[in-house]
């Protein structure tokens, strides 16, 4: 490659300095800069680590019964004293449950039961838990634990109304259609007075058993029933260290990438320099990327990662069209200029048909991520979309400024 | 020698079609295996605390939670990634292991919700392919050199997936995540042949199929080094992050074979195409 003279260089430079596409990238660089060190990038669960569970409803539900679902889920978390509990419908089937501890196992129990209270006198329902008004903290000695609540005056008298009479008899009390505790109706309630204190007590084979069942029994009675029947269908956790070490192998896997990719170029242009507009404009589409992320506030996890290799990796093969329809054929000088107009038109020919089916191809997964949501293959939409952005941050953006640099300052 | 190589583009297109062929037959009497997330199932990245055979490793959980299908995918730094059929509840799991390792992850599938994915997977793949194919109709309105390369992107994506049969890569979210990424791949250095070879008018044929060439092949070399670096991390610095191993396996099948593809059958398919014409 022949350098121009001195003069014609700095002139290239000037003009590579004062065009519109080169300052709007100065510009959304700034900007990403910002956002990603004000708004920061958040980080999807198998990076900073966390559990997520997959449930998924009985049947196919109205927005507003899944509101029911997913603020009665999240009632019980909070209750149960999850910290950093995200609950969120996905379609209107599933719904998904984000943590940011590691503790699927207590967590997928508190969550998949539906938590239908029921309290039966003989065959008659006495109770069910929308009769129910508040629950008190359980009370523990030793192996044997009490939850007290109450009831609404209604509930009460409709109670006292049934036990009339019954006294000695007892009172079945079930969750989930699994009978729990079988007090005793007590003579004055008997007698027909209403009372609107209840409890269910229960016992344990120790302490901290006594301690984990009350707790589990005050959230669903606390948080109410779900309105369908849920069930789990997926768990996944990962532990924060496991999560920092995917982050850090990602982060050597792309030094060494952007090492490898500049061997290869160096050897087949024999041009160092044109190492270094590459790898700019490769950062500065990751840059822009994560930007775009901490804007919208998209979750960076490991397959939003691997969108982000697919669009950079086009993007350097973008490069070497580019590099390639320029350099090629030295021509005459005063036709020079219109000939490298012509040729970057015709490298982004290339690139744009490539973009496009790209794009096309990854249309289908961003669109099931979209309308179905977070579950089965919606997981895969973070990575379409990350590609769709990164793609078009690419063709719109960068790639355009490195074909304005080898115009002005290779050629 | 590249000259005498351009010359016989015809029975040279027999290659990279008989590879294809081969794959067909080796996916068909050696199956695929479908990952945990499509297949349902349990998969646990363990932290050993006592050193353990890999074999006890699968008895110890075999016996302990009477499942069947146990198997250790890999065992290395006194970490191991185990994979068991069926649901496991995370809560046993964790008690029969105390002592021996703790759950560093873990990642379980019910049936409901792989049969679901498989569905997805299966229209996911398809319409990507529908949709590439409508857009390379679109670029070059011209129906041989469009079939050209979509019957590469097919042949490509045929020899990747039997190199997942053959090196025991899994069909999972992760790899049809490479699987489309692949079709962009594949897809970019024919249609950068295509053009090159029918609306470029200086030089000669061969001189701009060789053209060509050395562009393509700076792009495959290019991304087959990077996807190697991945693989190579994957491998030595994270064993753990199998996902991520896959994509890198995947691509880089699919981006060798890619090179016996475009440069081998597509350009074939245009010489022979172009020759027609003239």
């Amino acid at each position: 490659m022949v350098f121009g003279g001195e003069i014609m260089k700095q002139k290239g430079i000037m003009e590579f300095i004062k065009d519109r596409r080169v300052i709007l990238l100065v510009v959304l660089l700034i900007g990403s800069i910002l956002a990603i060190s004000t708004i920061g990038i958040q980080q999807g669960l198998d990076l900073k680590g966390g559990s997520l569970i997959q449930i998924q409803l009985e049947k196919p539900v109205d927005t507003a019964t899944m509101n029911t679902v997913t603020s009665v889920l999240d009632k019980r978390l909070n209750i149960f004293g999850v910290k950093d509990v995200k609950v969120r419908s996905s379609g209107n089937q599933n719904v998904i449950v984000e943590i940011a501890g590691v503790q699927p196992d207590e967590v997928s129990r508190i969550v998949g039961t539906p938590g239908k209270f029921l309290a039966k006198i003989g065959n008659e329902t006495a109770l069910t838990g929308v009769d129910i008004v508040s629950v008190e903290s359980p009370i523990i000695t030793d192996t044997q634990y009490a939850v007290p609540f109450k009831v609404s005056v209604e509930g009460a008298n409709k109670f006292a109304e049934i036990a009339k009479g019954k006294a000695g008899q007892p009172v079945d009390m079930y969750l989930d259609d699994k009978l729990i505790t079988s007090p005793e109706v007590s003579p004055e309630l008997a007698a027909g007075n209403p009372s609107t204190s209840v409890q269910i007590s229960g016992g344990a084979d120790s302490k901290e058993a006594a301690e984990a069942q009350s707790k589990e029994l005050e959230t669903l009675l606390k948080s109410g029933a779900l309105p369908v029947k849920v069930t789990i269908v997926g768990v996944s956790s990962v532990s924060p260290d496991l999560g920092d070490q995917f982050g850090q192998g990602a982060l050597i896997a792309g030094i060494l990438a952007v090492l490898a990719i500049s061997a290869i170029i160096i050897i087949r242009y024999r041009a160092p320099l044109l190492v270094m507009p590459i790898i700019f404009t490769t950062l500065a589409e990751l840059v822009l990327i994560l930007g775009i992320a901490a804007i919208i506030r998209w979750n960076i996890d490991l397959a939003a990662i691997a969108g982000i290799i697919a669009a950079i990796g086009t993007g350097v093969d973008d490069q070497i069209i580019i590099t390639d329809e320029v350099l090629k054929g030295k021509s005459l000088k005063e036709q020079k200029r219109r000939r490298t107009k012509y040729k970057i038109k015709s490298a982004f020919f290339i690139i744009f048909a490539s973009a496009g089916t790209l794009v096309a191809a990854m249309l289908p997964l961003a669109y099931v991520g979209f309308s179905r949501g977070y579950t089965g293959i919606g997981v895969l939409s973070g990575f379409a979309f990350t590609t769709i952005i990164g793609i078009a941050v690419g063709i719109f953006i960068t790639r355009p400024v490195y074909a304005k640099f080898i115009e002005d300052i290779m050629d | 020698m590249l000259e005498k190589f351009l010359e016989s583009y015809k029975p040279l297109i027999a290659i990279p079609v008989i590879i294809t062929l081969v794959s067909l037959v080796l996916l068909a009497s050696n199956g695929l295996n479908e990952g945990v997330d499509l297949k349902g199932g349990s998969l646990a990245v363990l932290d050993l605390e006592k050193s353990i055979s890999q074999n006890d490793l699968k008895l110890m959980i075999e016996d302990g939670l009477n499942a069947e299908d146990v198997s250790i995918l890999s065992m290395a730094n006194d970490k191991a990634t185990v994979q068991i059929g069926g649901t496991v509840d995370v809560v046993e799991l964790t008690d029969l292991l105390k002592g021996t390792a703790t759950i560093l992850s873990y990642n379980s599938v019910g049936p409901v919700l792989s049969n679901q994915a498989l569905n997805q997977v299966y229209w996911a793949l398809g319409f990507a392919f529908l949709f590439m194919s409508i857009t390379v109709f679109i670029v070059f309105r011209d129906i041989v050199p469009s079939i050209a390369v979509i019957l590469a992107a097919v042949s490509d994506i045929i020899i990747s997936i039997a190199g997942m049969s053959l090196f025991g890569i899994p069909l999972s979210l992760a790899s049809v995540g490479a699987i489309l990424m692949l079709i962009g791949y594949s897809v970019d250095t024919d249609i950068l042949l295509t053009t090159r070879l029918l609306k470029r008018k200086e030089g000669t044929v061969n001189e701009r199929a060789l053209d060509a060439m050395k562009t393509g092949l700076t792009m495959s070399i290019s991304a087959i080094a990077a996807m190697a670096s991945l693989y190579l991390v994957t491998i030595f610095i994270i064993p753990e992050a199998v996902v991520l191993s896959n994509i890198a396996a995947v691509l880089l099948i699919g981006l060798v074979a890619d090179i016996l593809v475009t440069w081998l059958m597509n350009l074939g398919i245009l010489k022979w195409y172009l020759e027609g014409k003239s």
